[in-house]
Formats: structure tokens, C-alpha cells, sequence
């Protein structure tokens, strides 16, 4: 897969990740617009990314990469600012994405809420947020 | 194994308290706890604390009230239900004979203190992940739990509304609550929306303030001469941390865990139940809790809440202080339903703010973002 990629950069007021350790090829593969996840040998898939595998221990379980594509687990729109930089967009939807492959993921929804239910399809799109890290934000398909 | 007793409970001034650090707050609920229990400063040889915005607030509460070598000291920060939490320690710890009066204390200046400044460049690997979401949390986590419970289970925001309500009902007898006015239904559809479900009336207050409890040894409950009040039952547990969507199942709370274990513990069952103190964040919490403590069916807490069953006069008095939503709400409310489990225990009150003959209470801690769970069942000795 390869998601639409839009940059940002000049007007993002909000937290930017900084790639580390064992998030570092999650967030590169952003730039490119790829979503990453781990699924470890033992057959475990997780995300956010981390050092270890949660089921079996092994370290620095692989990346795959995710068709991009899951459904909305739930959601809620934020009426007050969570985050520096939200105020000029409140309000703003953040849901729980259940991925096509498993995992969940925090994420933006850009979507007016009445566009959205538990359950509805969504695809990933990415902004470029800085020089090392696009955000995966997930549109209704 | 022997139960410790609380034997003293106190808030320090709630609401603002501007010229209050987290730890004035803390030593002046201690002093006014120990007061309570007739014991001493000088007696004290344990400390728990949890919340302070300081690295090793059990070394300096101990530092600020001169305690003499205390052979107790907790720290353990897992939020609102660290205090529940500690009861369980202080109980082993009174069983090898290391302490004999133990004080879990609590302060904050959440309302009037200084925000913090968090940085934009955010390099903690998971709030990578959460914080570029823009995620209003605490409530906006809770209230996409509750959406999910919504949708599993068919709960409305009327019955969500139900808590607030009955919760201020509670709060309208007590002098100490900082939202008295009775409320409605509509009240809080009405109130400003703060995440989608809940509006404004659905989630806690923000104050400063503190708290404290002392728990003593059975032994030295005989020499002091309280009311026998006793840790009967007590359990912990976690399903994670800093993202709601690492929950292993959004409509579940670690409660399902705790309240079987601290209910066998106690050997009760929830008949046995006169009063609950369960921590409300926010509605939601209230009523998924007492879903997972089994006091009704998983599923069926907006019908259980419906109607005034925890409202005074309810078949379940729930949060008879005001709870979070009405009373105070200092960050960790944790340490404030052992207050009020304790008070109703006693048998303090008068009239209706009083529930009759209570003999067996649960109090229930939740922290982080629905992420710790502690159970305490408390109960008065014969
Ligand atoms: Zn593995």
C-alpha cells in the first residue's frame, strides 16, 4: 500500500513524535506513506511498537506492513483542545481504529462526527508533521 | 490474617487553597487523621503516598512532619486507586509486626496550581503515539470507553445522566461539597459538551485539597479505643496505561478482577453491601464499575443506575459525599472514598445523609485512564 501522504509542516501547532528506538521504522515508513505494525515469528501482532514481543518475549519483533484499512472501535470528539495547537480545530474527532490486521490505533478521524459510527470503514491517510514523522489520520471510505 | 483498622480520616480545606502546596495539603489532612484517631505524630512509623507533584513524596511528607525513622514507606504510584491499593501493603506489612500506625495521605493543588508545560517535541515512544491525537484525556479516553459501552450494550446518555444526578442529590447534604444545587436529567444533557458523550455535568470537579487515613494495628486499636473498622478485603490490578486503545476490552475495567477477590477475601457477597464508594471521574466509571463489581449484570448498569438506586433512600447508596462530580475532586479521589466509607461506617452523619446501620462498605479506587483498579471492602466489627 501506499496512503496519500499531505505535508503539513508549516501549519502543524501540535505534539510531533520523535522517531525513537523501536519506533524509529513505524515512523520513517510514514514518510512514504506505509503503515507499519509488528508481528512477531510466534504469530503476535502489536502496535504501538516496542522492543519486545508481548506474547513471547522475542526481541525486536519485524514490521509488516498494514493494507491501511480497518473500522472505527469507537470514537469521540473532543469539544475542548486535548493537545497545544488543537484550539483553531475543536471541535475534532480522535478514534480507536481496529486495523484490518488486528491491532488498534489511537488516531485523528478526519470526519464530521455525524459522518462516523462504531463500525464504520475507514482508510489511513498520512500528514507530514515534521522532517522525520507523518501522523496517521483516517478518513470514512 | 489480622485486618488493619482505619482509626482516623480526614480532608484538609478543599476548593482552592492558593497558598497551599500538594504538601501543606497532605500534612494538614494527616494531622487532622491522626487527631481523628487519637494518636500522635510521634506514633506514626509508617507512610504511604501516592500523587504529590514531587519525585519521592513518601520521603518528603516524612521529612516535613520530622517522622522518626518510619519502618513503613509507600510509594507506589498507580494513580486514583494508589490509596486502595496500599491498604493491601500496609495489611502485610502489620502482619510481620513493621508498623503500627500507618498514615496513607494525599495532597494536591490540581485547581489553583501551575499547569504543566508539556513539550511539543514528544519522544516518550507511546505518547508518540496518543499526544499528536490531540486526545482531550482524562475525558475524552473515559468517554470513548463509554461510546463503545453505548454500543455493546445500549446504555444512554439519560442513564449516564442518572449518576450525576443522584450523585448531587448526595452532595446537596454535605456542607463540604463544592455543588450542592439539585440537578436534572436534562441539566446535564444540557450542560456544555466536553468530549462526545459527556458533557460538562458528567465529569468531575477540578480542586485542591488533600486527604488522609490512619490505619492502626488491631493491637493498637485496643489501646486507642476507635470504632472498629476493618480492612476486610483488598485486590489490585492494571489492563494499561497511556492509551485506551490497549485495552484489552474497552467496556471491561480491572474491577471484574478486583471485587471477586477483595468480596472473597471479606466473605461477603453484595447483599452484604450497605454503601459504596465508587470513584467517578466521571459518570461512566461510576456505572462500569459497578457493573464489574457485580452489582448487576455486565451490561446492565444504565438500567441498574436508573430509578434512584444510589440516590439516598436507594436500594445502593453510592458516593453519600457527592463523589467526584459534586464534592471535590483533587486528581487522585482515590484516598476521599475510604473518607466517606469510614464516616458511613461510624455511623457520623445524621438523618438522610446518613445510611442506615452500615456494617459493610466498598470502597473502590480506578486510575489513569480506566487503567488501575482497587477494591476495598471495609467493615464495621461487631
Ligand atoms: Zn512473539
Amino acid at each position: 500500500m501506499s496512503a496519500p501522504v499531505e505535508d503539513r509542516r508549516e501549519e502543524w501547532d501540535g505534539p510531533v513524535p520523535v522517531p525513537t528506538g523501536a519506533t524509529e521504522p513505524f515512523w520513517e515508513a510514514t514518510l512514504e506513506g506505509a503503515l507499519r505494525y509488528q508481528e512477531c515469528d510466534c504469530g503476535n501482532r502489536q502496535l504501538y511498537p516496542r522492543a519486545v514481543c508481548t506474547a513471547c518475549g522475542a526481541e525486536d519483533p519485524p514490521f509488516e506492513e498494514s493494507e491501511g484499512v480497518g473500522t472505527i472501535y469507537t470514537y469521540t470528539t473532543c469539544h475542548v483542545p486535548g493537545e497545544p495547537g488543537f484550539g483553531d480545530r475543536t471541535p475534532y474527532v480522535v478514534g480507536a481504529v481496529e486495523l484490518a490486521e488486528g491491532p488498534r490505533l489511537l488516531a485523528l478521524i478526519d470526519a464530521e462526527p455525524t459522518e462516523l459510527a462504531v463500525g464504520s470503514p475507514v482508510a489511513v491517510t498520512f500528514w507530514r508533521v515534521s522532517d522525520e514523522a507523518a501522523i496517521p489520520v483516517f478518513v470514512p471510505e | 490474617m489480622a485486618e488493619p483498622i482505619l482509626a482516623g480520616v480526614a480532608e484538609s480545606d478543599l476548593g482552592e487553597t492558593p497558598d497551599r502546596n500538594w504538601l501543606d495539603n497532605a500534612a494538614i489532612a494527616t494531622v487532622r487523621a491522626l487527631d481523628d484517631a487519637g494518636c500522635t505524630l510521634a506514633e506514626v512509623d509508617g507512610v504511604a503516598v501516592a500523587g504529590g507533584d514531587d519525585y519521592m513524596p513518601a520521603l518528603i511528607l516524612s521529612e516535613y512532619l520530622d517522622l522518626d525513622e518510619p519502618s513503613f514507606l509507600e510509594g507506589t504510584e498507580i494513580g486514583g486507586s494508589s490509596f486502595e491499593h496500599f491498604c493491601g501493603h500496609v495489611r502485610d506489612a502489620m502482619a510481620r509486626d513493621e508498623a503500627d500506625v500507618v498514615v496513607v495521605a494525599y495532597g494536591s493543588t490540581s485547581k489553583t496550581g501551575p499547569s504543566d508545560d508539556r513539550s511539543l517535541e514528544v519522544t516518550h515512544p507511546v505518547d508518540g503515539f496518543v499526544r499528536p491525537t490531540g486526545l482531550f484525556r482524562p475525558p475524552g479516553a473515559y468517554a470513548m470507553a463509554a461510546r463503545r459501552h453505548m454500543h455493546e450494550y445500549g446504555t444512554t446518555e439519560e442513564q449516564l445522566a442518572e449518576i450525576a444526578v443522584s450523585t448531587r442529590e448526595w452532595a446537596s447534604m454535605n456542607p463540604k461539597a463544592a455543588q450542592r444545587e439539585p440537578i436534572t436529567v436534562d441539566d446535564v444533557l444540557e450542560s456544555r459538551p466536553i468530549a462526545d458523550p459527556f458533557n460538562l455535568l458528567d465529569c468531575c470537579l477540578v480542586s485542591d485539597g488533600g486527604g488522609a487515613v490512619v490505619l492502626v494495628s488491631e493491637e493498637k486499636a485496643r489501646d486507642i479505643d476507635v470504632p472498629p473498622i476493618a480492612v476486610a478485603g483488598v485486590a489490585s490490578t492494571s489492563t494499561h496505561r497511556q492509551d485506551v486503545s490497549e485495552m484489552p476490552d474497552m467496556t471491561t475495567t480491572g474491577a471484574a478482577v478486583t471485587g471477586p477477590k477483595a468480596f472473597e477475601q471479606a466473605g461477603i457477597t453484595h447483599d452484604d453491601v450497605d454503601v459504596a464508594e465508587i470513584y467517578d471521574s466521571f459518570t461512566y466509571t461510576a456505572l462500569v464499575t459497578l457493573e464489574d463489581l457485580g452489582f448487576c449484570e455486565k451490561g446492565a448498569g444504565g438500567e441498574f443506575v436508573s430509578g434512584g438506586t444510589t440516590a439516598p433512600g436507594g436500594e445502593l447508596p453510592m458516593n453519600t459525599q457527592g463523589g467526584g462530580l459534586s464534592y471535590c475532586h483533587p486528581g487522585h479521589f482515590g484516598v476521599f472514598v475510604l473518607i466517606e466509607a469510614v464516616r458511613q461506617l461510624r455511623g457520623d452523619y445524621t438523618g438522610d445523609r446518613q445510611v442506615d446501620d452500615a456494617a459493610v462498605a466498598v470502597a473502590h479506587g480506578t486510575g489513569g485512564l480506566l487503567s488501575s483498579s482497587s477494591t476495598v471492602v471495609l467493615r464495621r466489627e461487631a
